[in-house]
């Protein structure tokens, strides 16, 4: 598989995902594009590889999904946030920030 | 069916479609046509069924749904050819079942150790020397056996006991017993006959055993004034004292004396020899035997020269065998009151390994067990090899769909797995099967053992987990092979044949099917030729000649010693006896004998005949004037015992004719020693067997000094030995209402007990036998049917082409046949050579393998071979050639 504009680090994009998640339940095709405005266009997700994470997701109970009827009158597959997913995503982001910030300052050292 | 998964691959369908259709909106706008902009969208989405892929592999249930369908479509392919896989099954269940069972009989005999702590520590005392130490000692009661040059023997005087015992403290401690023997008892007006074993007092401590309930025997017990104790085993505490708690210290009598109950053994000590039956233990001092004023026993208590007490010992951690051995000895030799007469037969400590138990059971069936276990092997792999011919057939005929779905992608470990859940089906079925085969084989092969054998064949664990063992084995082997052959497939050529072609077909002579049925016939002769061996064995001893008619003996013990006689009233009751059974109706003859004819034991002694240095070894027994007479012997030379023989205990005896022969003329009027006693032989008799039909010793026959406090009772009956059974009964009675008859048996009953090794040995081996040839029939039969069947179309062929069905039969017969033969003639040699190798038949008391009855068996599997043939063979030979040429 071709690389885009930026590789995600392993394991970044469930964190992506959750974070995405923590406004609302989504369908697929939105969380990619949420993620690529958000990150304005920096961060381009290959579109294919949200599903496998999503399942994955789902399998774990981090996020749950429904059938609803999405903005252009189609049935779309929604996801969303469980309790379980956003104490997750709660621990997940500590863990970033620390973590970005340990090799911020090691760059900058 | 919709499955749950089945679902989800449509919604992730949907989910992906959704997502696609959205991004071709979004490329639509920016002003794509609409197939551009969907393909713009399936670019910008990756590969899509790779997507959808790796979703289902984030899906939790990925390998049980796969197993599933594994399973289901197995039981489809089994289910389509129901007769096959009934066939493989039940082979198979034969096989694991019979090799389980052999197991756990060989565990329970031969691996099981004694239910004791630290059971490594155990070693029997045993003495061996160079031929019979004359002299040494005058009367013995324990075994004697040969091993190699030497002779075995297990028993001691009393004073060597306790110089053994009491002088290697810290080293060893060593404990006592004497033989277990069957005693009366009754508790609270139930009763019953049971194995009592006399020990001494710190049996139980050498042993390290914690009592059930109450306590066990201690050395305090060992005082001849103290309370009559016992100790019972758990399995009668459980059976005769109903498992109450409260029987402890309560009365039990044994042989009418009161003896209190001390304590209950451990549930898992079954006793200190395999299948040790003994249910009660008591002091030597107490023991019933000891208590009769005129036992042999208790006259050898107090006689440095009788020896009469097996000795069973506890290593200390750390003592090694050699000194243990060394110094034994010493104190072996110091003990003796007279010096052997060869001082080359002076005898030696002998330590023997005791963790598995003491006795006689692991030499006489050990070699035997294993030499089962190893045919019982063979019929597992001719099982194994049916399951792996079938499954290697049925692979052939799927080669298609094996190319298809490698061509479509199926992985070969997928393909491979299949395969190989089903053979792995095959044999959990046929495991689960054969734990009935094994209850069965198991409960069968106890039921050849002697009877008096306590064997432990619970379905427990281990034998759950040996089963569990031999099924999975047997899933390896005939279930791997077949897998990878049938993936080993190129696709093409698999996909092009078959579809009105002839030449795709291979038609080999070395297929693997008939090197497996091959190497099935060369096994099958090896386990036909033991059975018909064994069993040849066995008629041959059956059929021995005993010396005397064997139909109408009635023979019982009776013990009046333990109902208070002694003395003179012994003697006369003993005369009483004769008299009044001599005229129950019915009965020809009456004679009494201290040994018990066709006992499979007996009593030997040398007899020294003046001029000759070494004494003959004789078995003696002791008998009334009429026990000759009524056993069937006639007298040859001389004359026999007579009433005032018997009165007077005059020096007399008569002896077989086979002591003649050693003697080399007439023996009449010699006069031999036998104890250090002067004896006249005064009668030739004609030789009769003694102890058991694989012997016929020298015998001597001395009256009967009536002295004894039991006898066995020999009854010449006119009619079935039975039937007189209740006049005697009767005519007991009458002289006293409380003397119990004991072990009333016919002679051949009697006969059968001593035969029952040989017996479990060839029943077991014929029925291996014939399963070996039955499972080989069934292989030669599928591997012939399955390749007539794939050659329809040539066969078809060659019958338009001119054969006629006489040629096409000719042709199958001989290439199976062909295959069969090859099998023979590669199993006769390996059946020749393993015979020669690996049976000890010395041990086994028979001849060597005669090879006419190799002859044979290669000839029954020729024959059946031939039949299994001839049905594929005819359908072959019957076919339309029309309908053959268009079969696919």
């Amino acid at each position: 598989m071709e690389s885009k504009k930026s590789d995600l680090l392993q394991g970044t994009l469930d964190l992506l995902i959750l974070k995405t998640l923590a406004s609302g339940a989504l369908h697929g095709y939105a969380i990619a594009q949420r993620i690529l405005i958000t990150s304005r266009e920096t961060l381009d997700v290959q579109q294919g590889s949200l599903y496998p994470a999503l399942h994955r997701l789902e399998r774990k109970k981090l996020v749950e999904a429904e059938w609803r009827e999405s903005e252009n009158g189609r049935m779309a597959k929604f996801y969303s946030l469980t309790k379980e997913g956003q104490k997750q995503l709660a621990a997940e982001l500590d863990r970033w920030k620390v973590y970005s910030r340990a090799i911020g300052w090691v760059l900058e050292a | 069916m919709r499955l749950p998964w089945n679902k989800k691959d449509s919604d992730l369908d949907r989910e992906v479609a959704y997502h696609l259709q959205s991004l071709a909106d979004a490329f639509e706008r920016e002003g794509l046509s609409k197939d551009e902009a969907m393909l713009r969208a399936r670019r910008e989405f990756g590969g899509v069924e790779q997507t959808k892929e790796k979703c289902r592999d984030e899906r939790r249930w990925r390998v049980l749904p796969a197993l599933v369908q594994d399973l289901s479509f197995g039981a489809r392919m089994l289910r389509k050819t129901p007769g096959v896989t009934v066939a493989a099954v039940l082979s198979l269940a034969l096989g694991i079942g019979a090799t389980t069972a052999i197991l756990s009989l060989v565990d329970a005999v031969l691996w099981r150790t004694l239910g004791v702590p630290h059971a490594e520590q155990l070693t029997e005392i045993l003495w061996q020397s160079k031929g019979r130490p004359e002299g040494l000692f005058q009367g013995s009661s324990g075994s004697m056996f040969r091993s190699g040059p030497l002779d075995v023997a297990d028993f001691f005087s009393r004073s060597t006991f306790d110089a053994l015992r009491s002088r290697t403290g810290g080293r060893t401690e060593i404990a006592g017993h004497l033989h277990a023997d069957d005693v009366s008892t009754s508790y609270s007006g139930m009763t019953s006959v049971a194995k009592l074993r006399p020990v001494s007092g710190n049996f139980f401590t050498m042993l390290g055993l914690q009592p059930t309930a109450g306590r066990l025997l201690m050395p305090t017990d060992d005082d001849p004034r103290a309370t009559l104790t016992v100790v019972v085993s758990h399995v009668f505490w459980r059976r005769n004292l109903r498992g109450e708690s409260g029987a402890v210290g309560r009365t039990l009598r044994i042989n009418n004396r009161a003896y209190v109950i001390a304590g209950v053994a451990p549930e898992g000590f079954g006793g200190i020899s395999v299948g040790d039956s003994t249910d009660l233990y008591t002091t030597i001092e107490h023991a019933p035997i000891m208590l009769q004023p005129d036992s042999w026993e208790r006259k050898a208590a107090a006689d440095p020269k009788s020896w009469f007490i097996q000795l069973l010992g506890r290593r200390a951690p750390g003592v090694v065998n050699e000194a243990l051995t060394a110094e034994l000895e010493t104190l072996f030799q110091s003990t003796w009151v007279a010096q052997p007469k060869h001082p080359e037969t002076a005898p030696s400590i002998r330590l023997q390994d005791a963790s598995g138990g003491i006795g006689s059971l692991r030499r006489e069936f050990g070699n035997p067990l294993i030499l089962l276990f190893t045919l019982v092997g063979c019929v597992l792999l001719i099982a194994c090899a049916n399951i792996a011919n079938l499954m290697l057939a049925r692979a052939d005929t799927r080669r298609k769909e094996v190319a298809l779905r490698v061509s479509l992608g199926c992985s070969r470990s997928r393909l491979i797995r299949q395969f190989f859940t089903e053979s792995a089906m095959l044999a959990v079925a046929g495991g689960l099967l054969s734990i009935f085969v094994a209850y069965a084989t198991a409960n069968f092969a106890v039921s050849l053992m002697p009877s008096n054998l306590r064997l432990v064949f619970e379905i427990d664990g281990r034998m759950i987990l040996a089963t569990l063992a031999v099924t999975a084995f047997t899933a390896m082997a005939f279930g791997l092979y077949p897998a990878w052959h049938a993936t080993r497939v190129d696709a093409a050529p698999a996909l092009k044949e078959g579809s009105g072609s002839v030449g795709g077909v291979k038609h080999t002579w070395v297929a693997p099917g008939k090197i497996l049925v091959l190497a099935q016939v060369a096994l099958g002769v090896l386990l036909v030729a033991a059975g018909v061996a064994f069993n040849a064995h066995l008629r041959q001893i059956v059929t021995r000649d005993t010396g005397f008619e064997r139909t109408r003996l009635l023979m019982f013990d009776l013990r009046p010693g333990e109902s208070g006689y002694h003395e003179a009233r012994l003697g006369q009751f003993y005369f009483q006896l004769e008299q009044r059974l001599r005229n129950v109706a019915g009965v020809e003859a009456v004679g009494l004998a201290r040994i018990r004819p066709m006992l499979g034991g007996g009593y030997w002694d040398d007899i020294q005949l003046p001029g000759r240095a070494k004494g003959i070894p004789t078995a003696v027994n002791f008998v009334t004037a009429g026990y000759l007479g009524a056993l069937g012997v006639s007298i040859l030379e001389g004359r026999g015992i007579t009433e005032s023989d018997v009165r007077t205990r005059s020096n007399v005896a008569v002896v077989s004719e086979d002591v003649a022969k050693v003697i080399g003329r007439s023996p009449l009027g010699l006069v031999v020693r036998m104890e250090d006693k002067p004896i006249e032989i005064v009668g030739v008799a004609s030789r009769a067997r003694y102890s058991r039909l694989t012997e016929q010793p020298n015998v001597i026959y001395v009256p009967n000094a009536l002295t004894q406090d039991a006898t066995t009772v020999l009854l010449r009956t006119a009619t079935a030995p039975t039937q007189v059974l209740p006049g005697v009964r009767a005519a007991v009675a009458e002289l006293d209402p409380n003397l119990p008859i004991v072990k009333a048996v016919t002679m051949q009953e009697q006969i059968a007990t001593t035969l029952r090794r040989e017996r479990l040995f060839a029943w077991l081996c014929g029925a291996f036998g014939v399963l070996a040839l039955l499972l080989c029939m069934i292989g030669l039969y599928g591997v012939m049917s399955y390749a007539t069947v794939r050659r329809t179309q040539e066969i078809g062929i060659r019958m338009a082409l001119g054969a006629s069905p006489g040629n096409v039969l000719r042709h199958v017969v001989r290439e199976g046949l062909g295959v069969a033969l090859a099998g023979c003639a590669l199993g006769l040699p390996i059946a020749w050579w393993a015979a020669q190798k690996y049976v000890d038949y010395k041990r086994l008391g028979m001849q060597p393998l005669d090879p006419a009855i190799l002859i044979w068996a290669t000839v029954a599997l020729a024959v059946s071979a031939l039949v299994a043939v001839l049905g594929p063979a005819f359908r072959a030979a019957s076919a339309d050639p029309m309908k053959a040429l268009r079969a696919e």
